[in-house]
């Protein structure tokens, strides 16, 4: 059959949901089409026995308060999404063993964390006064840069936030160092580099500085029914603007006339559109364009390195929070402090979720779940693995990390697993069809990072009737900034349609 | 400490150069296809959405039992079989009538087999839909669709003890042999005592296969007769603990819905932990009478309007009849799998209208109540409904 619409948007991750519900509220026809039988991509949820895991979210950063709601709070009630969240006091809490190693926990709040960060590294005072300045200054100047629509004085901003300009060309290790920080300190800092998926080194300090923006002084918040709440909030008011969602409907082709795409095939239908939105990452656009692609695109995109993507071990405890010991909803565990080396090295860094801590009833009465989130930055991890060997693949992970953190915490967990799960790239490429099963688009690499995507956005992947949102646009990856990114490409395509200055 | 330097103000104005630089470089050539990829090549090694397959041999094995042979249909598209852990099921889909129908069915041969072939046996329910369709129709050379292999009635080893009871009912012997089979082969390593329950001697399915099987102690129990070498009754608490091990032992059921609240009670009598406990999914609930939650209707029977990729149909569906029923009896293709509420596979939309769900097969998310969303497989009727169901990944 064929279906005509305004917009189509592919795929129901965080960006595409954002991205529907902001064209079908301008009135625009609209129909969201997703492979899977549920909304959300990595933002979903799954039920195991009488645990419900959350699939992916950690924390959303810059959410605010119901009294002050900040970024991620408005743009749900914009929206028309009813969604509460659950405010996590805690920023995290960091165990790095070895003779240098420490265990520190930091607070968000400015107070707080200042308070929190000065009680472990007590010299760094000056420091974190320029930061907490900096961090000030970088959202006066993003407020300036959003007041003039992305398109500011740019002596201006030299002139006026200097610290910020510089912020936007050095690593995270560079300014840290410019501040005037300790190792300790700095590397102390870093564990959040894990977030943006490049060591910080390497890692965009702009990039960073906004992201420990929105923890410190915007807050952390959980949904109280996993981040799958979310999705379905969203779906939810796509439905009510009169949007339509197609599930169990993939993308097979893309349709292009005179260069320009006009409409999607799927198995048995053709829809037809003015604007397309892609929430699926331009790799497998391009590879369901057949001949028509351009040899700058092709390039970008041969340039690129794949982002980051995970292990996760999901266990179901039959033994409640308290009574195990766990006091922490987030605990990053690192074998080094050095971000390069927890990059380079094999298990260098992990993070264990309680969500019990966070969100207490998020499981029954007497039990509790534990989520181990391993990155994976090199596919070779995959190299000697077949289908035959996999379920010892996935048995032989869980157990080496389990292991790790009850020696680290002394905590007893094996025996009490009643519910278990791993998930790994091979489980994102099946449900999100990534290559690699990359969660994070591509990596966010010195000439490849937050800045210089968002300088040059204007000139790539700008194909006539077809334009990106999610985790591998220019905002890179992470839940706030997708949501963002859906409603940015929503506005441009609305722009478009209705001609409006 | 790293020495003090003051980042450059103007290295931004670089920034851009560097990345056209960079892409300009790189070579232009098309992009690799996302199924060369290692990790997509697995997914979609091990989780085929649809598996085509022959049935290549029929066995009888008892006289409303008979064991499929199934070989993947090159022809079609299928390769190679999914591997599996014993315990599995695939979900078999049964055209009819212009009906699509689907039943899960445990995989009962050994996971080495599979490089080969699968093997479920099938038995015939009176009045069903299904069963007696395939008994009487499918032969050496029928098609028959399937999904990838689904379920996590499986032997973990970080999760369960050593030893295993498993309990079967009738029927529910399938995961069982492949199980034993895997034990026996060793490709699984546990010890596995079987508590093998049937009605008669000459219900008892592979009891040659069982007796020559090593590694495995199996028990038969017979309910409706006494004879000497076997036990008689049902697999009760003082069955278990005759003979489950002195330590920790997991205990897994399979078998009829009355089986599961049989043991369900034997194990709160022997103290088994939970984390100790598996039971496979228990198949559609004819009878949600017998449900302690049990919702009365108003109504023997209620319409269903159904919205499906943009056309609209109506179906009759009676108040105790699971709506996937009726949805599949009134010609709807929609997906599902376990069938008992678990997997969700069947997820669809209710956009108006009031349902009962058992709490005993809600497996839904909580976000799934409360923006009403249901599993059709484990949800009645208790009003008219509208209801959103997405397309059959199957095909029709």
């Amino acid at each position: 059959m064929r279906f005509d619409y305004d917009v189509i948007v592919v795929g129901a991750g965080n960006a595409g949901l954002t991205a529907a519900s902001r064209t079908a509220g301008a009135g625009l026809s609209t129909v969201l089409l997703e492979k899977n039988n549920l909304p959300g991509g990595f933002a979903a949820s799954f039920v195991r026995g009488r645990f419900e895991f959350e699939a992916s979210l950690h924390e959303l950063c810059d959410v605010g308060t119901k009294e002050e709601p900040r970024s991620v709070r408005r743009l749900f009630s914009d929206l028309g999404a009813d969604v509460d969240f659950i405010n996590e006091k805690k920023l995290f809490r960091v165990i790095v063993k070895g003779e240098d190693g420490y265990d520190v926990t930091l607070l968000s709040g400015e107070k707080d964390f200042r308070r929190s960060f000065l009680s472990v590294c007590p010299d760094d005072e000056k420091s974190v006064d320029r930061l907490l300045r900096l961090l000030d200054e970088t959202g006066r100047a993003i407020e300036y840069n959003d007041r003039k629509n992305g398109k500011p004085n740019k002596l201006y901003m030299v002139l006026k936030y200097p610290d910020f300009i510089r912020s936007a060309s050095h690593s995270i290790d560079e300014m840290l160092i410019y501040l005037g920080f300790s190792d300790k300190a700095r590397l102390l800092l870093e564990t959040y580099w894990l977030y943006i998926g490049v060591p910080a080194d390497e890692a965009n300090s702009m990039h960073y500085l906004e992201m420990l923006r929105g923890y410190i002084n915007g807050g952390a918040g959980i949904p109280p029914h996993r981040s799958y709440e979310l999705s379905l909030s969203l779906a939810d008011t796509i439905l009510k603007k009169g949007g339509e969602i197609r599930y169990n409907t993939e993308v097979t082709e893309f349709i292009y006339k005179d260069g320009r795409a006009i409409g999607v095939k799927t198995e048995g239908d053709e829809y037809y559109a003015k604007e397309i939105i892609s929430n699926i990452i331009p790799n497998n656009v391009l590879n369901m364009s057949g001949k028509h692609t351009r040899e700058k695109d092709r390039k970008l995109l041969n340039a690129r390195k794949l982002g980051m993507t995970f292990f996760c071990v999901f266990l179901g405890l039959d033994c409640g929070r308290e009574e195990l010991g766990i006091k922490d909803y987030t605990v990053f565990i690192a074998k080094n402090s050095s971000p390069r080396r927890q990059y380079e090295d094999e298990a260098g860094i992990y993070v264990v979720n309680c969500l019990n801590a966070a969100v207490p009833c998020a499981t029954p009465g007497g039990t509790c779940s534990l989520v181990i989130t391993i990155p994976v930055f090199d596919p070779d991890i995959l190299s000697g693995v077949t289908p035959e060997n996999y379920k010892k693949f996935k048995s032989d992970i869980a157990k080496k990390y389990i292991s790790d953190f009850e020696a680290v915490s002394g905590i007893d967990v094996f025996s009490h697993i009643e519910e278990i799960s791993v998930s790994t790239p091979v489980t994102n490429a099946r449900y999100f069809g990534s290559p690699e099963g990359t969660a994070y688009g591509y990596e966010m690499s010195r000439w490849d990072n937050l800045m210089s995507r968002i300088l040059n956005r204007e000139n790539e992947l700008d194909i006539e009737g077809l334009s990106f949102c999610g985790g591998h646009g220019p905002n890179g990856p992470g839940f706030g900034v997708t949501y963002i990114s859906g409603v940015e490409a929503a506005d441009a395509v609305i722009k478009r349609i209705k001609g409006v200055k | 400490m790293m020495k003090k330097r003051t980042p450059d103000l103007f290295d931004f104005l670089k920034m851009v150069p560097e990345r056209i630089k960079k892409a300009e470089n790189a070579p232009s050539d098309e992009i690799r296809h996302v199924s060369t990829y290692k990790a997509n090549a697995l997914a979609a090694a091990l989780h085929p959405a649809v598996q085509h397959l022959t049935v290549s041999a029929v066995t009888p094995l008892s006289p409303d039992v008979k064991l499929y042979r199934l070989t993947p249909d090159k022809n079609a598209g299928t390769e190679k079989l999914a591997p599996f852990s014993a315990g599995e099921y695939i979900s078999v889909t049964v055209k009819k009538d212009g009906c699509t129908y689907s039943r899960p069915y445990s995989i009962a041969s050994s996971p080495l087999e599979a490089e080969y072939y699968y093997e479920i046996a099938v038995k015939r329910v009176k009045g069903g839909a299904v069963s007696p369709y395939i008994h009487d129709n499918w032969a050496v050379g029928t098609s028959v669709t399937a999904s990838g292999p689904c379920g996590d009635f499986t032997y973990e080893p970080l999760r369960d003890a050593k030893t295993v009871v498993c309990a079967a009912g009738g029927v529910g012997i399938t995961p069982f042999r492949s199980l034993a089979r895997a034990v026996s082969e060793g490709s699984e390593s546990f010890d596995l005592i079987l508590l093998y329950c049937a009605r008669k001697e000459e219900d008892i399915l592979f009891k040659n296969e069982f007796d020559a099987m090593s590694r495995i102690k199996v028990v038969y129990v017979l309910s409706d007769e006494e004879k000497p070498g076997y036990e008689h009754g049902f697999a009760g608490a003082e069955l278990i603990k005759k003979y489950a091990p002195a330590g920790e032992y997991s205990l897994f059921v399979c078998g009829p819905l009355a089986m599961y609240r049989f043991v369900g009670a034997a194990t709160e009598k022997l103290g088994l932990r939970r984390k100790f406990v598996r039971l496979e999914a228990a198949g559609e609930k004819n009878d949600p009478k017998s449900e302690p939650d049990y919702t009365p209707a108003d109504k023997e029977s209620y319409t269903v309007k159904v919205i499906q990729n943009g056309t609209e149909k109506t179906v009759e569906c009676g108040a105790d009849e699971t709506i996937l029923r009726a949805l599949e009896r009134g010609g709807v293709s929609a997906p599902s799998r376990c069938r008992s509420g678990e997997c969700g596979f069947c997820h669809c939309r209710l956009v108006s209208g009031k349902c009962y769900i058992p709490g005993s097969s809600d497996g839904r998310r909580e976000a799934d109540r409360i923006y009403g969303y249901i599993h059709p497989c484990a949800t009645f009727p208790r009003s008219d409904l509208t209801v959103e169901v997405p397309d059959n990944p199957i095909g029709d």
